[in-house]
């Protein structure tokens, strides 16, 4: 009895009036806290999650995907590997979020459906176009895809900056050496917050032949380039309406050069239809 | 034993007699109100000149005795003989009660007094009685004292310019009949100024002489009449949309008209008048404006496709919100109903109101259809509030009542005190689990979010509360939302909000001060929320493992150590609460001795309420205005 009667006077006095004197505090207006800790996360988001880099077309999870594939060793002219061990060593080196997220975004890299030129050679059930996701990453198997070794070529040859990990025990690329603009020619999509993006996909051969047009001539305006590049290339082919075939056709007429009577037949043409 | 009962005991009162005895039937009241009501029946009659048109200016002056001056510029008090009483037509008007000339006579077709007794009754409750009349060129005066009894008989005192007319009435008010004699300066301004509101056009004056510093008095005119008394109510409100409808419309004698405006408050203000006379209880006049507004609201919303149709239709209450409306109608003949008579009950108002406004609005919303959207988007948003609210007591009379199945993943502490209990809003089940394990379960009480919380900012109530996560925090907290919010149920004194350290962790704590700042504003308010401050460092040498909250304190902590320590020493920056052990958990975030909490304020309700809207509403283009123009003062970017 007179135990208890103990106990219950220690509980009393821990917590007791006196229980919020033993807290200590900071104070934080919230709009300051709301205000910083949105700007965190927005540019976050913004910077290293769901848009590309123009540089080499890739969000942070792709390039980290590639990367580790590369690293493990994991290329064309060898078997593929369980997509199981891709996802764990991204997880695990380089990319501290969900499993499901880097495996979702490596099978949307192997999807020829959702990718012009596929960076990721999957084998097994990667999902189709209807809606069917892939099979779990227990099952699939996948390597990369020759195209990438164009993405990775020469990054051992000190052409790009490295970064440490997150936890600081491997380095990893801020961007990929890219021999091949890869934001045109796979184009991307991507919400964040306060801003997206969404860049439709080439194809290869023209932006290579535009990329040398280029070169040789660094003052190429649009229309010079569009001698080479004429539009977009998605994976599942597409229709070209007349009257953009007209639009087009106008853009190129060499004659017509002020821009302004351009836009002002376009505009016509989209008025009229 | 008075048994003594014949026709000596029946008194005939004669006259002004019997107002004095029983004032209370004339004027209501012998108080404060009853003695105001004196100067309103003599300004009555000189509106009612003014209605009939032939008065523009009115005056009231509060003398220094408390006595009160009326003066108006209309045709005056007739002076000739008045055949069927053999004296002056003034005196007849003072003197005798029921004579009047507006009941039908052709003297006046609308007017606030009804039945002929204003005048005398004001006669017979005063002290003395001076009146003044100008007309014929001359000036006519009369006297009364001591309740009528004429002192001075209708004399000619002098000769004034030939146009001039008017009547010029003075009066004291009997002390011995009143409870006080003094006036209200305010009381008289008031309504001299709904005067003015109601009478397009006219002046009126009002001055106190008991004031020495009031020599001009103030003077109210609108030439825009009740539309400007709309703006003026509307003063300082923010309107949402600029014009005031002002329509009106006239059919036997009845005159008739509505002004109105929306603004953003919640409250409506809907007055209406009949001849001048507020009626409070509402009536016929404003029935009809009512319904109308009702319906042509509602079949404007199915029309425009805003109200789909299996969308409830929007009620009287809805469309009310955020009105402010006066109506008005002068009627020759007007009946009023109700205990206080506040209710017009003349039915064929009802059809004239409705048609007048019917066509009217009717026109406006078709020639402003963005006002109209506006309005019809203001109504819907009343009807989603209104349904939202229901829903939210019938959900919190249901929780109450199963109150063990709604708490979800909630893992209660064992105090039931709310002084000592503190609630851990924790995300994700992996840090749930340490927290739980490393938690004073005696004060701590955990609750895991499973990934991000809805956003209240653009999900509407009903969404809100149609959401698992946000269900379970309501009832977790013990308060109930929207009406029946009570902050004195709340469960725990700290609500901390424990997320991780990265940026995800940043989101989900905005998140959650959006859901507590829209539904439990008090709370936050009142100090009972805070951010828990997880470390961010983890510096690992030889076997010790040490947390630091932030840069700072991690150089102070390399800087104690020996050269050879700190060389070796691996520091890593910490993602997310699980990767702690639970003591470390306990140690470092949760034990109160131990450590630091940020506490959440409000200093300035009207900041916060636009940061919110800014950051986390419907508009993308504010945000990413923002997000642009802050870009530089990123402080953690998680790379």
């Amino acid at each position: 009895m007179e135990d208890n009667k103990d106990i219950i006077t220690d509980e009393e006095n821990k917590y007791g009036s006196k229980f919020h004197e033993r807290d200590s505090l900071t104070e934080n207006n919230i709009v300051k806290e709301v205000r910083d800790s949105f700007l965190d996360y927005s540019m976050s988001v913004i910077t290293a999650r769901a848009i590309p880099d123009l540089r080499d077309g890739l969000k942070p999870v792709h390039r980290r995907i590639l990367w580790s594939m590369f690293e493990e060793g994991n290329t064309p002219e060898k078997p593929h590997k369980k997509s199981a061990t891709t996802v764990g060593y991204v997880m695990g080196h380089y990319h501290p979020h969900g499993d499901s997220s880097i495996y979702e975004a490596m099978v949307r890299l192997a999807q020829d459906f959702n990718q012009r030129y596929m960076l990721v050679d999957g084998h097994g059930n990667f999902g189709n176009i209807e809606g069917d996701g892939a099979a779990a990453y227990r099952y699939t198997e996948a390597r990369l895809a020759k195209i990438s070794l164009e993405l990775l070529r020469d990054i051992n040859k000190d052409t790009v900056d490295m970064m440490p990990n997150f936890d600081e025990t491997s380095p990893e690329p801020k961007v990929l050496p890219s021999r091949f603009p890869n934001v045109l020619v796979n184009g991307s999509m991507g919400i964040a917050v306060g801003m997206a993006t969404n860049i439709p996909p080439h194809n290869l051969g023209e932006v290579i032949d535009g990329c040398v047009a280029y070169i040789d001539n660094p003052d190429i305006d649009t229309l010079g380039l569009m001698q080479h590049i004429k539009g977009p290339d998605f994976p599942t082919g597409g229709l070209l309406r007349f009257h953009m075939v007209l639009i087009l056709w106008i853009l190129r007429l060499r004659w017509l050069n002020l821009f302004i009577i351009r836009l002002l037949m376009v505009l016509v043409i989209i008025i009229l239809i | 034993m008075n048994e003594h009962y014949d026709a000596s005991d029946i008194q005939v009162l004669e006259g002004l007699e019997a107002v004095r005895k029983r004032p209370g039937m004339y004027i209501g009241t012998t108080d404060v109100k009853g003695l105001h009501h004196l100067v309103w029946e003599i300004v009555d009659n000189a509106i009612d000149e003014a209605l009939a048109g032939y008065c523009n200016h009115i005056e009231v002056i509060v003398n220094k005795d408390n006595s009160v001056t009326v003066k108006d510029n209309g045709r005056g008090i007739p002076v000739d003989v008045h055949p069927k009483t053999g004296i002056s037509t003034v005196e007849t008007v003072y003197t005798v009660l029921h004579a009047g000339g507006k009941f039908g006579g052709g003297g006046y077709k609308v007017s606030g007094g009804l039945h002929g007794v204003g005048a005398s009754v004001v006669n017979a409750l005063s002290k003395w009685v001076n009146v003044t009349v100008y007309k014929n060129s001359k000036v006519y005066e009369v006297k009364f004292v001591d309740g009528g009894k004429v002192a001075q008989k209708l004399t000619v005192v002098g000769d004034c310019e030939e146009n001039r007319t008017g009547t010029t009435v003075t009066f004291k008010p009997d002390p011995d009949i009143f409870d006080t004699d003094i006036y209200d300066y305010d009381t008289l301004m008031v309504r001299i100024r709904e005067l003015a509101f109601l009478n397009r056009g006219l002046s009126l004056t009002i001055r106190d002489d008991r004031d020495d510093e009031d020599t001009t008095g103030q003077t109210f005119m609108y030439e825009g009449g009740i539309s400007e008394y709309v703006k003026f109510i509307n003063q300082g409100k923010t309107v949402i949309h600029d014009d005031v409808i002002h329509l009106e419309g006239e059919e036997n004698d009845v005159f008739f008209e509505v002004a109105m405006q929306y603004n953003s408050s919640y409250k409506e203000n809907i007055y209406s008048f009949v001849n001048n006379i507020n009626t409070h209880d509402g009536g016929t006049h404003e029935d009809g404006v009512k319904r109308a507004l009702t319906r042509l609201i509602n079949n404007y919303a199915r029309k425009t496709n805003m109200l789909k149709e299996k969308d409830e239709a929007l009620t009287g209450d809805d469309v009310k919100e955020g009105l402010t409306m006066i109506v008005s109608c002068k009627h020759p003949n007007p009946q009023f109903e109700g205990q206080t008579k506040g209710r017009l009950g003349n039915s064929e108002v009802r059809k004239l109101a409705d048609n007048v406004f019917s066509e009217g609005f009717e026109r406006f919303l078709l020639e402003n259809p963005e006002c109209a959207r506006t309005i019809v988007n203001k109504a819907m948003a009343a009807c989603r509030g209104r349904l939202a609210a229901k829903r939210a007591r019938e959900m919190t009379r249901k929780s109450e009542m199963a109150v063990t199945n709604f708490f979800g993943k909630l893992s209660d502490c064992k105090s039931k005190d709310p002084k000592v209990s503190e609630i851990f809003i924790v995300e994700g089940d992996s840090a749930g689990g340490s927290a739980k394990k490393g938690r004073d379960s005696m004060t701590q009480a955990i609750l895991p979010l499973r990934g991000k919380i809805l956003n209240v900012e653009k999900a509407r109530l009903d969404k809100a509360l149609g959401n698992e996560e946000i269900r379970t925090i309501i009832t977790a907290f013990g308060t109930g939302i929207g009406d029946e919010f009570d902050l004195s149920k709340l469960r725990y004194d700290k609500i901390i909000i424990m997320t991780d350290a990265d940026v995800d962790g940043s989101h989900i704590r905005v998140l959650l001060l959006t859901l507590f700042y829209r539904f439990f504003r008090p709370i936050v308010e009142a100090g009972h929320v805070y951010a828990a401050q997880p470390p961010l460092f983890r510096i690992m040498h030889g076997k010790t493992r040490k947390y630091v909250l932030d840069e700072k304190e991690l150089n102070e902590y390399l800087n104690s150590l020996d050269d050879k320590v700190r060389s070796r020493a691996e520091i890593a920056r910490m993602k997310g609460l699980g990767e702690m052990d639970a003591e470390e958990l306990n140690e470092t975030t949760m034990d109160i001795e131990k450590r630091t909490l940020r506490k959440i304020t409000v200093d300035d309700c009207v900041a916060a309420d636009a940061i919110f809207e800014k950051l986390m509403g419907d508009e993308v283009e504010p945000r990413r205005a923002f997000i642009e123009e802050n870009a530089i003062f990123v402080k953690n970017l998680d790379i």
